[in-house]
């Protein structure tokens, strides 16, 4: 699949989801309403605790809070549920009649669609941050958490494609969304620092791609400048990508369309 | 039987024609509310008590919620698409039956899915509410309250599309509204708090229903009574006064 291609798809979605305008102020209230919440939940937690949580102080914590949310409100979670139903109801047939890959465009329309919402919620979190909870602890790990945040998105879109492939061979796997959303939560650490499970959890969210979808930027923008954690997502979204390709594929050789 | 249960019971055969779909919903719902759970444990574990929070208390404000979300998403499932219904003129099958059209709107649709909640939170609460008769009395009278204000808030959030043409309104109630009931009131100070106790009635959802079950008193026992009937009178009233303004759309299916 051609750069130029890519690039087309993801601008036309972009565009597409921009023209929407009370999609995007729906979107821009529930990303502040979320990322409060949360951020008020762990500064209570970290009050509690004499001011710091599992290493995070409240400032800190409400950084966190503000990039795990961003990564997560800013695609359509449900994206899954999408894709089970285009596949499920044949949808899908017309668009392997086109001269291009499903996946690639179906991949870079989702993170086109994305990016737009992605931005409105970096913005509004640089003016929600400094009010809840005060400046970055870092400018340094502000800017890495930038394409950190592009990369998490981008690897929690790629592996939905991958889970939503399922679909090719059960019909009814749309309820898998919940399932994913939520691990998405405790071991992505969409919720809460990865450093605040059991040990033996954390280890094992460590090395999970999950953590790419929301504990890297939110560690990132938190202030810990950590730079080996962008190769870390880098090499995960290779490997989704490769399993997304493999489950799609296959999963287009075996599709039957009853009726048109 | 009345219309509206007659409705409700066609409701319930359409959502339990297909067995294998509703089953796995169900799972999934639960499984999904257990990761609340696990959060909840590993959050107080690492945490401790907090502005007078605790986990059992925490776990009995999930089990209030999921029960009251799971009858209000799951049996009157429709008080989340009024706005749609509104924006997009689908509502002439309901005007023309012989029925307060709310009513058959409200029972018109089960959500399987949501069924799950309902006896998630009900294990929940027996498993860890510390069950005896009156505080089972207590966790009812909860729920209850706790339907009417989201039915309530959500036919209310939803009618403004009547007035705007648009879902936004409804889309922005239903998203403030679950997220903020699902975390123990007192982590919000000042102008939020009293947000929860106004205009977004998250607080009255879970977290006072929960407190009311810990520690029984008069003041909390009124104020979600008063709660129940201002959010479903209000819900009852912008959904009647903007009938008037109705467009029909000519689409006889969804409603």
């Amino acid at each position: 699949m051609s750069v130029r291609l890519v690039l087309t798809a993801m601008a036309t979605a972009a565009r597409r989801n921009t023209s929407d305008r009370s999609g995007v102020l729906v979107n821009a209230v529930f990303y502040v309403v979320v990322a409060s919440v949360l951020s008020a939940l762990w500064r209570a937690a970290a009050e509690a605790n004499g001011g710091e949580i599992a290493g995070y102080t409240m400032v800190a914590i409400t950084w966190y809070a503000l990039a795990a949310e961003a990564a997560t409100v800013s695609l359509n979670m449900r994206t899954i549920e999408l894709i089970c139903d285009d596949i499920a109801s044949g949808a899908v047939e017309s668009e392997l009649l086109r001269p291009a890959p499903v996946l690639g465009v179906r991949i870079s329309m989702a993170v086109g669609a994305a990016l737009p919402r992605l931005a409105l919620c970096v913005a509004v979190a640089a003016v929600l941050g400094p009010i809840v909870g005060g400046a970055p602890p870092s400018t340094a790990g502000v800017a890495l958490a930038m394409p950190a945040l592009v990369l998490a998105v981008t690897c929690n879109l790629v592996a939905q494609h991958a889970v939503a492939s399922m679909a090719f061979w059960a019909r009814d796997v749309r309820a898998i969304w919940f399932l994913y959303q939520k691990i998405v939560f405790v071991l992505g650490g969409m919720i809460l620092p990865l450093q605040v499970l059991p040990d033996d959890l954390e280890r094992a969210a460590m090395v999970l791609p999950f953590m790419t979808m929301a504990y890297v930027p939110s560690r990132l923008a938190s202030g810990h400048v950590e730079p080996e954690l962008l190769l870390l997502q880098l090499a995960w979204l290779a490997v989704l990508l490769v399993a997304a390709h493999a489950a799609f594929g296959a999963g287009e050789r075996r599709l039957q369309v009853v009726g048109g | 039987m009345s219309p509206v249960l007659a409705t409700m019971r066609t409701a319930f055969a359409e959502a339990w024609s297909n067995r294998a779909a509703f089953w796995t919903q169900v799972t999934a719902i639960v499984l999904n509310d257990v990761v609340w759970i696990v959060f909840w444990i590993l959050f107080f574990r690492r945490v401790g008590p907090m502005r007078g929070w605790d986990r059992n208390s925490v776990l009995v404000l999930l089990a209030v919620l999921a029960t009251g979300c799971g009858f209000t998403f799951g049996i009157l499932a429709n008080a989340r698409r009024i706005g749609w219904f509104a924006a997009d003129g689908d509502l002439d099958a309901a005007l023309a039956l012989p029925v307060s059209p709310l009513a058959h709107l409200l029972v018109r649709r089960v959500d399987s899915v949501h069924l799950g909640d309902i006896g998630f939170g009900v294990v929940l609460f027996l498993a860890v509410g510390d069950p005896t008769p009156a505080r089972l009395a207590v966790f009812l009278f909860g729920v209850a309250v706790s339907i009417a204000v989201m039915t309530g808030f959500l036919v209310l959030t939803g009618s403004m599309a009547f007035f705007t043409g648009r879902t936004t309104m409804a889309d922005m109630g239903f998203n403030a509204m679950m997220i903020l009931s699902s975390y123990p009131v007192d982590i919000f100070v000042g102008a939020s708090k009293v947000l929860l106790y106004s205009v977004v009635p998250a607080a009255f959802i879970a977290a006072v229903p929960a407190r009311l079950i810990g520690d029984p008193g008069l003041g909390d026992a009124v104020a979600l009574v008063v709660a129940a009937v201002v959010f479903s009178g209000a819900g009852w009233a912008a959904f009647t006064l903007g009938l008037r303004r109705y467009t029909s759309g000519a689409a006889w299916t969804r409603a």
